[in-house]
């Protein structure tokens, strides 16, 4: 696998984004089914309006920032494929970001392009870009903010981490682990913060347990003490910052719309057309009337658990507790579409050299299992959509079996994980000063 | 001109026939008949086409003159079809404007409820106007039978509950006009006429299928108690860490 090199990797990558751009277009233009995603329309639409000077919002279902739209400009006035061109450009600077954090990790090379060939070769990822889906753009700035703490660049990583909540919102769910990761012992004013490097041995770096995690974490000392750092404030106010900002400038902007369709219709969104989530069903029978508050509650406890358990088991292995937060936020949303399991895709690469998993057959047993319940939830999909056959209660049911398969797949991913902490952390230094003391 | 939605806030049938009969300058002319309804022959044949949620609702309209008119001055004119939509269907705006773009339709409008995604029970009735080019000087000929289809793409919303698992969506023989204009010095004319056909056209169905209210104890409780097992499943080897 070495023998491949990362630039002839990349170069690979693009040619193929490349032709798949062209073949879009030939399909759109001579088959009955578009190749081109439907909210890449949208997206022109809106970029289009904004181009003559109007809100982007007037296209309906137009539900993202407005720097989407402004980013898809040229669609109007050079060609209608500049935005599939940015986005896959973005996709190929993910691999390039994934690599650079592995390399910076201390993962061989042949390890270092196999995670980035599961990205870059992923049919889930390259089809997103080439089709016109902008979450490689939330990829590329979801890796950008991990390299710039592992840099060190607290200010950019704060200033990444308020725009890439701006855009996308669901990277909040980071919020928790990077602060908690933000420790004043790892991150010592003017120096790198040091890099816990990547062992083939099946030594794991200690950790205390989730009790005394817990206890910890709200102890009113800790909290006083420990939570108040000068780093955390700083990444605090700087993302809080940019967020607040691009929020007031697009409200003066673009009013009430832009509050509605980019925030709060995401944050209270409850669809009840048919998605790979449990709750759509349940959403459909009750849509004649509103939600109670303890309905809601209901619903959103089983999420608020995982991701509370999952930040305070992982958070200082950070790139593989954003990989578990993100797929359990996915399996457990009230809405799940196809494109979110991109935001998890671009960090699986990124915990596969810790993995114990063997791709014989745990490995291919973890893949089978998730992709058979998507195909079987396509295939009772397909009957209600395009067929018009009343399986709503099939394709409810293969919506549970989708998220015991997520379940699993984690559960597994998560038992076979080396847990390795990105930073040195200063009880881990002590530890290992007091073992080479011992060993002379 | 006031339009409808000027003049009414909501859509009411009722209404709206009011509106195509008292309010449209149709039948009056001066060039043209006003009975020019006796001088064709004009019959509409509409189908869905395509299963599931999205659909097409194909009408081929064949348009013969009976009697032509010498008489006429140059003029150019065009079918305006005008489609009633029930609210458990709806047109994508949108969409149409990319098959106006592609030259499919020579103008379209959509009016009422273009909310896309809200469910029947949340939406209410649109209005489509369809105008499709028919030619130059096409009542002077005689015999001539003008035949053309015109597919609009439908999408279905998520209907009410209903106990048979479908409801049943009708959709009414559209309304067609014809409006020409006569090139006349100093000014052009445009005249409008509301088109009757030889048949009546029955209702098109559309059934879709809907969930079923009884299944909402079961299906809560199942879907409550799969996601508080999930998420113990899921947690259960990251508090071994």
């Amino acid at each position: 696998m070495a023998s491949f090199s990362f630039g002839s990797l990349l170069i690979l990558s693009a040619i193929f984004r490349f032709v798949l751009i062209l073949y879009g277009e030939w399909q759109d233009a001579n088959m009955e089914v578009r190749y081109t995603d439907v909210d890449y329309i949208v997206f022109s639409d809106a970029a289009s309006l904004m181009a003559s000077g109007k809100s982007p919002y007037l296209r309906s279902t137009y539900r993202y920032s407005p720097l989407l739209a402004f980013l898809l400009i040229p669609n109007t006035i050079f060609h209608r494929c500049w935005g599939k061109f940015l986005f896959s450009a973005a996709d190929l600077l993910v691999g390039y970001f994934i690599r650079t954090i592995l390399k910076k990790r201390g993962v061989p090379e042949n390890l270092c392009i196999g995670s980035v060939m599961v990205w870059l070769f992923n049919p889930f990822t390259f089809t997103i870009g080439t089709r016109g889906n902008c979450e490689p753009l939330v990829c590329a700035m979801v890796l950008k903010i991990l390299l710039c703490l592992m840099n060190g660049q607290l200010l950019q990583a704060a200033f990444w981490y308020g725009l890439v909540v701006h855009f996308r919102i669901y990277p909040i769910i980071y919020a928790l682990p990077i602060l908690l990761i933000l420790n004043q012992n790892v991150f010592k004013s003017g120096l790198n913060p040091a890099l816990q490097k990547w062992s083939k041995g099946d030594e794991t770096a200690p950790q205390s347990n989730l009790p005394s995690r817990l206890a910890h974490i709200f102890n009113p000392l800790f909290l006083l003490r420990s939570i108040m750092t000068k780093e955390r404030i700083i990444f605090g106010l700087i993302s809080g910052s940019i967020f607040i900002f691009c929020t007031v400038v697009f409200y003066y902007l673009y009013g009430w719309e832009f509050l509605h369709e980019a925030l709060l219709y995401h944050l209270t969104r409850t669809d009840p057309r048919h998605n790979f989530s449990i709750y759509f069903y349940h959403i459909y029978l009750h849509h004649e009337h509103e939600f109670s508050v303890v309905e809601k509650l209901i619903s959103f406890l089983p999420q608020l658990v995982v991701q509370l358990v999952l930040v305070l088991s992982f958070a200082q292995d950070l790139p593989f507790c954003w990989f578990a937060q993100t797929v359990a936020f996915v399996a457990f949303n009230k809405v799940i579409t196809a494109q979110y399991f991109v935001w998890f895709f671009c960090l699986l690469p990124l915990i596969l050299p810790w993995s114990k998993m063997k791709l014989k057959w745990k490995g291919v047993l973890s893949v089978s299992i998730w992709t058979g319940a998507q195909l079987h939830w396509l295939m009772w999909g397909y009957l209600l959509e395009f067929k018009g056959k009343n399986v709503l209660i099939q394709l409810w049911i293969a919506s549970i079996l989708f998220l015991a398969a997520n379940t699993t797949a984690l559960s597994l991913i998560i038992h076979q994980h080396k847990p390795s902490t990105l930073f040195v952390l200063p009880e881990t230094a002590v530890d290992n000063a007091k073992k080479s003391k011992k060993c002379k | 001109m006031e339009s409808y939605y000027e003049k009414h806030e909501s859509f009411i049938d009722s209404l709206f026939d009011d509106f195509l009969t008292r309010d449209l300058p149709v039948n009056i002319c001066e060039v043209l008949p006003s009975d020019l309804n006796t001088l064709l022959s004009l019959s509409i044949w509409s189908r869905i086409k395509g299963d599931g949620s999205h659909r097409q609702l194909s009408s081929t309209i064949k348009f013969k003159i009976e009697k032509s008119l010498f008489h006429v001055p140059t003029h150019h004119c065009k079918f305006i079809i005008i489609e009633r939509l029930p609210s458990g269907v709806f047109v994508d705006p949108f969409e149409l404007e990319h098959l106006l773009h592609r030259a499919v339709f020579s103008d379209v409008a959509v009016f009422g409820d273009t909310h896309l995604e809200l469910p029947s029970v949340l939406s209410n009735i649109s209005v489509v106007e369809v105008h499709k080019d028919i030619g130059l000087n096409i009542l002077s000929h005689n015999k001539n039978l003008i035949d053309f289809t015109v597919d609009l793409p439908l999408h279905s919303r998520y209907p009410r509950l209903d106990e048979s698992g479908y409801v049943e969506v009708r959709l009414k023989a559209p309304d067609l006009f014809l409006q020409c204009s006569i090139q006349e010095k100093p000014h052009n004319r445009t005249c409008f006429f509301r088109l009757e056909t030889d048949d009546e056209e029955a209702d098109l169905t559309w059934s879709i299928p809907a969930g079923k209210r009884s299944d909402a104890g079961v299906v809560s409780a199942i879907t409550f108690v799969s996601a508080l097992l999930s998420s113990t499943f899921s947690l259960e080897p990251a508090q071994e860490v």
